[in-house]
């Protein structure tokens, strides 16, 4: 068995007084798509937001690639290849098209222009609205970009976090689509949502959030048949024994 | 000899004038302005007093003092109110254009000696400077503990919580500044009728950074730090010359590098080494006390409290809410949920008065909303809680549930400073009010730490302390269950079904569905600003859509049915 | 009336030069660093100091301040600003650890060189002028505005094409998402503190230029024209610090011709009133002021 790319031991993050998550663990193998899901103040962002470095873990270990990156910092991640798409995009309204592209592709090295042109073809309203300022795109729109710019470092690794936020569902199905297809091109995927079904359909595997703690896992099939899910999800049931 | 006359003189002046700056800061502003204020007053009232042969040297000291103080508030208050919307910088930028703009219309004048300035008779004692003193500690003492005091405390704590309480915000800085110019201008007399010859350079830029740094380093944190600032900055060339140092530059250099540890190490100042005496309360007494207070009489049960036609919200073209219609009636305790993003906390900030419709009304206990500002809106009967805890930090879980009374205790400052009894009784009964609201909520055994030193749970249930105290008929909690776990949470609810009983009408938003249904009568479910479902909890629990609109839809338009089958089982068994 | 149209434009490209450093920290940082007239004072001297002492050109001088005023820049930065970070009165904090910074530069300023006015060597200053019909510019004037004009352009063009004015640019708009980007938001801070400080240094020597002189007092004079620039230029615009740069020295020329000189210094605040009460992101700024 390989190494998981990614792999996180015993995570606990906290704020001041609050404890956002509680001791979590859970593996993420190369070329797979994991999806974390909750209810919202579950935790999800902040977990995906100790993994990137935006926020310093209080407990646990983080491994990415045979690295303990646990206390590493935002900006050297991107380099090595582990990149977020943040909930709510975060975009750069007032900056073009190109710049938000060109700020994803800071690492790229050699060839950027041409990665970038390969995102315009891609993703054609992108690449006709260029010059545009970013704020300028629909919501849909922007989570493509979000994409596009994340994809642009060409990461190993790519934390999503809620891309169906705030979007109409027929715009959710295109954003998993690019998904899929992020996927297929060989970059491993880890998705926080709330939208527990589709997450589960695009996954290989997935774990349940309540309250900072993993309450169940598992094949994401399993999962999605199960109605106890529901339960757990919605806080309706009592979690874990 | 380190106390000469000079500098007995000079540490009560520079006392008068550091108080003028702790006018200001208690209520969280900064303005540069008062060296401004000292200046125009000084000026005026040499100019307009008579010599003092005519009175006699203290009469027309009074004189002058008064009329000092006079101007002091006038400009305070030409500052203070086209000035009232600015903040932080905005607010430092303009009070120190303003003080320099004085500072050249005195250059420019010849009623004042232009440049040269003019000559004061020296009729200033260290006995009356220390008298001015006193009097001007003992104002800032008695108003510590008053409710005035306290407004201004929430003010600089979090000022929109301060608002959502009823506390006028506006009306109290204004206030703020007008004492704040009385001092200044009490302190610019006090100087020219001891130092003799005034100009306006006296009063520029340098006099105001001196005014700043025996502030902050004296500190905020109670009403001793003026004189400790001024004890230090005075004293400070004193020690340096009994010490034998010479050059020039040390004094200053030492002053501001002063200022700087205290604000990176100590930001309350060297008063803030001073423990603070916080508000106990007497538990034997509580009942009785709290009983005292006259209370809010609720609307009768199901006359229609919230009434929302249409309302809706547009950020620059994103639609936050769309057209929400919705009744509520006294003594319902109303969910509000919906997935993440629906527009649940964009349509409790309109009801709340927080934020202005962009179309539709709403009518609020009678208030219609839109216009009315926030703290009309909580006069009236409206409090609420926050997503994220806006609780005042710094001060004791007792003291934030005491300035949540602010609407229904009544004003004390003024009779505290006679020692009135019936100040002191009315402050009783506030407290034992605050307190009843702490042990509502189960905090009264921790009523005396710090609001940042609680648990988070904890804090969101201070929250709720806080807006109970100002007595609502209608309470708002957002989230309030966000964080807490399952014991906490069905404290949380019977807490909410005790207020309702009470006749309280409460809406809420909540992620915790399980605990919505257990809780509500009336459940109302937003998604993409819309409302979905609105209805008992059977109702929604049993609402496909709902469920839908949470765990999220099948993903092809033409669902196929084993992604709809799960859904069957889940109608009976989310019912909990 | 033309002369005094070019007069003034040269001493409003000081103005824009001083100005556009105190913006641009403004705008990354959302602080104000009231350091910064105090550098502006502190170059001069530096500036004096080195031309008589090691009988240097101008350029050189120039070039030399420059560096002087960005570790000024980085050491203020690291100092007054970073340690306030995450306090929850940062921005009330950052006003006064920024005002002790500069009264300990000023006071450390008069310890190394003494409270009385200091000159420029004689011969420092090019005496010629040029002569255009009607106009004059004197020499040193036009130097004064090429190397403003100059490094002002340089910088635009750094802000808007290069990698590091995106940082810049990325983390004055959001900066969680430039960390989300991989964006170093301590160092890009850095680097823009130490830009502004080296562009307000070289103001200060070009000041001392102008009226051959440098006074301890001469920082906090400009510090309330510059803050009034930046107001009525928008907080974080550069463009606005250019053309309200301008603008005051322009109306103050004007102001001395036609009111007096002791009256000039009151058209700065009359502006700067009437812009916070009126639009007080300025007419060039784009920020939302802060209600709470």
């Amino acid at each position: 068995m390989t190494e998981p790319l990614l792999s996180v031991k015993d995570l606990s993050v906290s704020y001041g007084r609050v404890h956002a998550v509680r001791g979590i663990s859970f593996d993420v193998a190369a070329g797979t798509l994991v999806t974390l899901v909750g209810a919202n103040g579950a935790g999800k962002s902040s977990i995906i937001n100790a993994i990137s470095g935006i926020v310093r873990p209080s407990g646990g270990r983080i491994l990415f690639d045979g690295e303990d990156i646990t206390k590493t910092k935002s900006h050297r991640l991107v380099p090595r290849g582990l990149v977020q798409v943040p909930e709510g995009r975060q975009i750069l309204a007032t900056m073009t098209i190109a710049e938000n592209l060109q700020m994803g592709a800071r690492s790229y090295g050699a060839g950027a222009a041409a990665g970038i042109d390969e995102m315009y073809q891609r993703f054609p309203v992108l690449g006709e609205r260029r010059k545009l300022a970013a704020g300028s795109l629909s919501g849909g729109e922007q989570q493509m970009l979000a994409i596009a710019r994340a994809m642009l470092a060409r990461p190993k690794l790519i934390l999503m976090d809620e891309p169906s936020m705030g979007l109409a569902p027929k715009i959710v199905n295109e954003v998993f689509g690019v998904i899929d297809e992020v996927l297929a091109g060989g970059t491993t995927v880890l998705l926080v949502e709330q939208n527990a079904r589709r997450a589960l359909q695009a996954a290989r595997e997935g774990h349940i959030l309540q309250n900072g703690e993993i309450v169940r896992s598992g094949a994401s099939e399993t999962l999605l048949a199960d109605d106890d899910i529901i339960q757990a999800y919605l806080g309706t049931g009592r979690a874990k024994e | 000899m380190l106390f000469t006359e000079s500098t007995l003189v000079f540490i009560a002046l520079n006392g008068v004038f550091a108080f003028s700056f702790y006018a200001v800061l208690v209520a969280g502003q900064l303005s540069l302005a008062q060296a401004g204020f000292a200046g125009i007053a000084g000026f005026t009232a040499a100019a307009l007093t008579p010599p003092p042969l005519q009175w006699g040297p203290i009469p027309t000291l009074l004189f002058a003092m008064v009329i000092g103080m006079v101007v002091g508030a006038i400009t305070a208050v030409i500052l203070g109110l086209p000035t009232m919307r600015l903040r932080g910088v905005y607010l430092a930028i303009a009070t120190l254009g303003f003080a320099e703009a004085i500072r050249i219309f005195l250059l420019n004048s010849d009623w004042t000696g232009g440049a040269q300035g003019m000559s004061v008779p020296k009729t200033l004692t260290p006995a009356v400077a220390w008298v001015v003193l006193a009097i001007v500690t003992y104002w800032f003492a008695r108003q510590s503990r008053s409710r005035y005091g306290r407004a201004l405390e929430a003010i600089r704590e979090d000022e929109l919580a301060a608002r959502s309480i009823g506390i006028n915000v506006g009306g109290h800085r204004l206030s703020a500044f007008v004492a704040a110019g009385v001092l200044a201008g009490l302190y610019g007399v006090m100087w020219a009728y001891y130092v003799r010859l005034m100009a306006p350079e006296d009063f520029g830029f340098s006099t105001a950074i001196d005014g700043l740094v025996t502030a902050v380093v004296g500190g905020t944190a109670n009403f001793i730090g003026p004189i400790l600032g001024s004890g230090f900055q005075t004293m400070l060339p004193e020690v340096l010359r009994v010490t034998g140092v010479e050059a020039s530059w040390i004094r200053p250099f030492i002053s501001v590098l002063a200022l700087l540890l205290v604000i990176l190490f100590l930001p309350g100042g060297i008063a803030s080494l001073i423990p603070r005496r916080r508000q106990k309360v007497d538990v034997a007494a509580l009942q009785t006390d709290a009983a005292q207070l006259s209370l809010r009489t609720h609307p009768a049960a199901g006359e229609v409290v919230v009434e929302l036609k249409q309302l809706a919200k547009e950020y620059g073209g994103v639609q936050a809410v769309r057209g929400v219609d919705l009744p509520v009636r006294s003594g319902e305790v109303v969910g509000l949920i919906g997935p993440n993003g629906a527009g649940k906390t964009t349509l409790v900030n309109m009801v709340s008065g927080l934020i202005p419709p962009s179309s539709g009304t709403a009518t609020v206990l009678g208030v219609p909303i839109g216009r009315t500002p926030v703290h009309r809106i909580a006069a009236a009967g409206v409090t609420r809680t926050f997503q994220h805890s806006k609780l005042f930090n710094r001060l004791t879980a007792l003291e934030n549930a005491l300035i949540g009374a602010h609407v229904v205790a009544k004003p004390t400052f003024l009779r505290r400073l006679i020692w009135l009894p019936s100040a002191r009784r009315d402050e009783r009964i506030a407290l034992a009010h605050a307190a009843r609201c702490l042990d509502r909520v189960g905090l009264l055994d921790k009523a005396n730490t710090l609001a940042k030193g609680l648990s988070y749970g904890d804090q969101r249930r201070l929250e709720i302390a806080r807006a109970l105290a100002a007595d609502p008929s209608l309470l708002i909690l957002d989230e309030p269950a966000a964080g807490m776990n399952h014991v906490e949470a069905d404290g949380l609810s019977a807490l909410i079904k005790d207020l309702s009983a009470d006749g309280l009408t409460i809406i809420f938003i909540e992620h915790n569905v399980g605990m919505v249904l257990d809780t509500c009568d009336h459940i109302v479910v937003l998604n993409f600003g819309e409302v979905l479902a609105d209805g008992t909890p059977e109702q929604i629990a049993a609402d496909e859509r709902v469920i839908e609109a949470y765990l999220g839809a099948a993903d092809e338009p033409d669902a196929d049915d084993t992604t709809s089958a799960p859904a069957q089982p889940a109608e009976e068994n989310s019912n909990d | 009336m033309l002369q005094q149209l070019l007069n003034g434009l040269f001493l409003g490209s000081i103005y824009s030069l001083f100005a556009i450093g105190f913006t641009l920290v403004f705008g990354i940082l959302d602080r104000l660093n009231l350091a910064h007239p105090s550098v502006f004072a502190a170059s001069a001297f530096v500036g004096i100091w080195l031309t008589d002492a090691f009988d240097l050109p101008i350029w050189l001088v120039l070039i030399l301040v420059f560096a002087f005023g960005a570790v000024m820049g980085l050491l203020i930065e690291r100092v007054a600003f970073r340690p306030l970070k995450d306090r929850p009165d940062a921005h009330f904090a950052g006003l006064i650890s920024s005002i002790a910074m500069a009264g300990m530069i000023i006071a450390l300023l008069q310890a190394a060189f003494g409270p009385n006015t200091r000159r420029f060597p004689v011969g420092t200053i090019p005496e010629d002028a040029l002569n255009m019909g009607d106009l004059t510019a004197s020499w040193l004037q036009i130097i004064i505005l090429v190397v403003s004009l100059g490094l002002m352009i340089a910088l635009s063009l750094l802000v808007q094409r290069s990698s590091l004015g995106r940082s810049m640019r990325a983390v004055a708009e959001n900066p969680t998402a430039a960390r989300v980007l991989g964006v170093n938001v301590d160092r890009v801070t850095a680097l823009t503190f130490a830009i502004s400080t080296a562009l307000g240094a070289v103001a200060g020597v070009l000041f001392a230029l102008n009226v051959n002189s440098a006074q301890l007092g001469m920082g906090s004079a400009i510090e309330l024209k510059g803050l009034a620039v930046i107001i009525v230029g928008g907080m974080g615009s550069l463009s606005g610090s250019l053309v309200g740069g301008l603008v005051l020295g322009i109306a103050e020329v004007f102001a001395i011709q036609y009111i007096g000189s002791s009256w000039r210094d009151l058209i700065a605040f009359a502006l700067l009133f009437v812009i916070l009460l009126v639009r007080p992101e300025g007419l060039f700024g784009k920020r939302k002021v802060r209600e709470v």
